[in-house]
């Protein structure tokens, strides 16, 4: 790619130019047509779009991740239940009254109560 | 860019054609995705959008255990093990392993169900446990699938069935507690509104998602404290088996806060198989719902209300001959022959009718049951003591029984006559015991309750519940202490030796007649015992009821329901700790 320069040259004076600024400029010798705007406004367009959906996809991956954990917590919630019902069941007037412990014990022969 | 096609050229044609066919395509998008956007959008939801329910968790139940809440109601997650005949491809295996696993819970016949292969659904087993469930799905069977459901578990057992009720097969509470709060036990379900893929799991894509949190049941406190309700029960089913009766009732009430510590009944039924009750009158609790004539332990409450009227003192006297006339009828004592000049404590002690009825008489104008005297029991028993009307308490099926006003054209002299000793009026042992504790606790009536409070979904956190208005004054302090000295004199007279030393323990026996085609029947009385205890004069710490009845039977209050009360009062004063004194 090439460039040349400028030919036309105005004063410092008329110019709004100040000193030591650069007042070269290069203009490209590309230049673009209609229908090059019109693809590269569509590949944008296409980008941003890839864009939001790889976002949108991104997004969904976590709901699968929510949903795994929401069951296991379904799961241990589920567990915990099951361990309260088990311990209500052990301590069950019944089941502690036919234990070993309670069939051990005898009533006592006298009590004395103490005067506080 | 111009184009400049001649008129007639193919390309002109093609032009005009692919304009023609964009045209068609732009009228059609514009019907479709304008004129008929709300239709697509309607049922693209109903692909994509998917409504699932969150069930509420139903509240749990606790009970008290020396002032610490236990639970008593609980709920499990079980499964129901179901088989799709038509793709299942190892029957015998699966019939195999569903023996293997769930025992007892697996249905008859496992060959034929799997046969008919024309249904998509035959249930194997029922009421599986999540182990067991867990075990099942390891073998990979073909066809076999689980339903997971919620059941009520009962660790107790039979315990307070009664006051409890259960929860039918549609999740609607019956009988007791939870049919009374099924609102508040039940809370209300969330939804949970998404977009879901294939799998149903939800997605966060969509503007129409919703997610309303399920809000659970109230766990709910009882004030029955399950030791006592345990021990009520057993001394009960002891009693009955003693006296060959069959049915009965105890309630244990706190008289200085009306709190219901123990309700038994029998027959009794275990909620974890209500299905298997083939009697349904064992789902009814008797202490709310069954209004009886409740005998001799409403002279306690005609005392009370003499004494707070100032019309009688325990030692005024009068003169009794066994049998009293009442306009064109003629009452009789039941116990004979403690004739003359008798005090009221003596009549209370024998309980004399003529005794009571005599009450009545001097609440009028000391000869006859007037109409001001007539007015005067009814507010008392009525309005003060809440005699024949509901008292509120959270357990289904309260009914409120009859006290005939003075103004019906049956609330005549005679039956207020009756009153005095304890017929003519349908009341329940609720009632009965709510105003013996008002009369023996200094004189407030406190509102019967079962609700102790709330506790947290973690079950760390007790809330107690807003205490129920309590009426004060019902009668004056003297009165009550007057009333409780002659209840404990009329225990003391003749059973003192089955009490404890060193408490204060009073009881009132009470035989009531029963009436069977609206007649009183002579074969079949039902027997009641109701009295207080405590370790001091002053503060009863505890009102015990007992009743006890069979068809046909003759069931007395001294013989069949006060043996029940005395062991029953003897272990509450080891129970609560109480120290004798002197």
């Amino acid at each position: 790619m090439s460039y040349q320069r400028t030919t036309q040259f105005s004063s410092r004076r008329a110019g709004t130019w100040n000193r030591n600024q650069n007042t070269v400029a290069f203009a490209s010798n590309v230049k673009l047509g209609p229908v090059t705007h019109t693809v590269l406004v569509a590949l944008m367009i296409t980008v941003l779009g890839l864009i939001y959906l790889t976002q949108a996809t991104r997004a969904t991956g976590y709901d699968y991740e929510a949903q795994k954990i929401d069951s296991k917590i379904a799961d241990l919630t589920t567990k915990k239940t099951d361990l309260e019902v088990e311990n209500a069941r052990l301590t069950a007037l019944d089941t502690v009254q036919n234990s070993s412990v309670a069939r051990e014990m005898t009533k006592p022969a006298q009590t004395d109560y103490v005067n506080e | 860019m111009q184009l400049d096609l001649k008129i007639g050229s193919r390309p002109r044609t093609l032009a005009i054609l692919t304009l023609v066919i964009m045209a068609i395509f732009v009228v059609r998008l514009f019907y479709l995705q304008i004129v008929q956007h709300d239709y697509y959008v309607t049922q693209a939801n109903k692909e994509q959008l998917k409504q699932l329910i969150i069930p509420a968790k139903r509240g749990e139940i606790y009970a008290m255990d020396a002032g610490s809440p236990v639970k008593l109601v609980l709920n499990e997650t079980v499964y129901t093990a179901f088989a799709d005949p038509k793709v299942v491809e190892k029957p015998q295996e699966m019939i195999d392993l569903i023996h293997k696993v769930a025992g007892g819970n697996a249905r008859q016949n496992l060959d034929a169900l799997l046969l008919k292969k024309e249904s998509r659904y035959q249930i194997l087993a029922t009421k599986v446990t999540r182990t067991q469930a867990e075990l099942m799905k390891k073998s990979h069977l073909k066809g076999l699938g689980f339903q997971q459901e919620t059941q009520r578990v009962y660790p107790e057992g039979q315990l307070a069935a009664q006051t409890l009720g259960f929860v039918d097969g549609e999740g609607k509470g019956r009988y007791g507690i939870e049919q009374e709060l099924n609102k508040r036990l039940t809370g209300s379900d969330g939804l949970l509104q998404s977009v879901t893929d294939v799998s149903n799991v939800p997605l966060t894509i969509g503007n129409n998602n919703i997610n309303k949190t399920a809000k659970n049941g109230d766990n709910v406190v009882l004030t029955v404290d399950r030791n006592i309700q345990a021990y009520s029960e057993r001394a009960l089913a002891e009693g009955l088996k003693r006296s060959k009766a069959s049915d009965g009732s105890v309630m244990v009430m706190d008289p200085q806060s009306g709190k219901v510590l123990a309700m038994a009944n029998l027959p009794t039924y275990n909620p974890a198989e209500y299905n298997k009750v083939q009697n349904a009158a064992a789902f009814n609790n008797g202490t709310v719902s069954a209004p009886y004539e409740p005998g001799s332990d409403v002279k306690t409450l005609t005392m009370a209300t003499g004494l707070d009227k100032g019309v009688v003192e325990p030692n005024s006297t009068y003169k009794n001959t066994d049998s009293i006339k009442v306009e064109d009828r003629t009452i009789t004592n039941a116990t004979k022959g403690q004739t003359g000049t008798i005090t009221f404590q003596h009549a209370l002690n024998y309980s004399l009718n003529t005794g009571f009825v005599t009450v009545a008489q001097r609440l009028g104008d000391g000869n006859n049951i007037t109409r001001g005297a007539r007015d005067t029991m009814y507010d008392y028993f009525h309005n003060k003591f809440g005699l024949g009307q509901l008292t509120g308490i959270e357990v289904a099926g309260e009914v409120p029984g009859t006290v005939i006003p003075p103004t019906d054209i049956d609330g005549g002299a005679v039956r207020y006559s009756n009153m005095a000793f304890g017929q003519g009026l349908d009341v329940t042992m609720v009632q009965v015991c709510a105003a013996f504790g008002t009369i023996v606790n200094g004189g407030t009536y406190y509102t019967p309750t079962v609700l102790a409070g709330t506790m947290s979904d973690d079950g760390e956190s007790f809330v107690s519940a807003v205490a129920k208005p309590a009426k004060q004054n019902v009668i004056a302090p003297t009165a009550s202490s007057k009333v409780r000295a002659m209840i404990h004199e009329a225990r003391t007279a003749f059973y003192a030796a089955q009490d404890r030393k060193g408490y204060y323990v009073g009881g009132k026996t009470g035989t009531s007649q029963t009436i069977e085609n609206g007649k009183y029947v002579d074969n079949q009385t039902v027997g009641t015992y109701l009295g207080f205890g405590g370790d001091s004069e002053a503060t009863p710490r505890y009102v015990i009821m007992v009743q006890v009845s069979g068809k046909g039977m003759n069931l007395a209050g001294n013989t069949d329901a006060l043996p029940i009360f005395t062991d029953i009062s003897n272990w509450m004063l080891d129970y609560l700790k109480l120290q004798p004194k002197g």
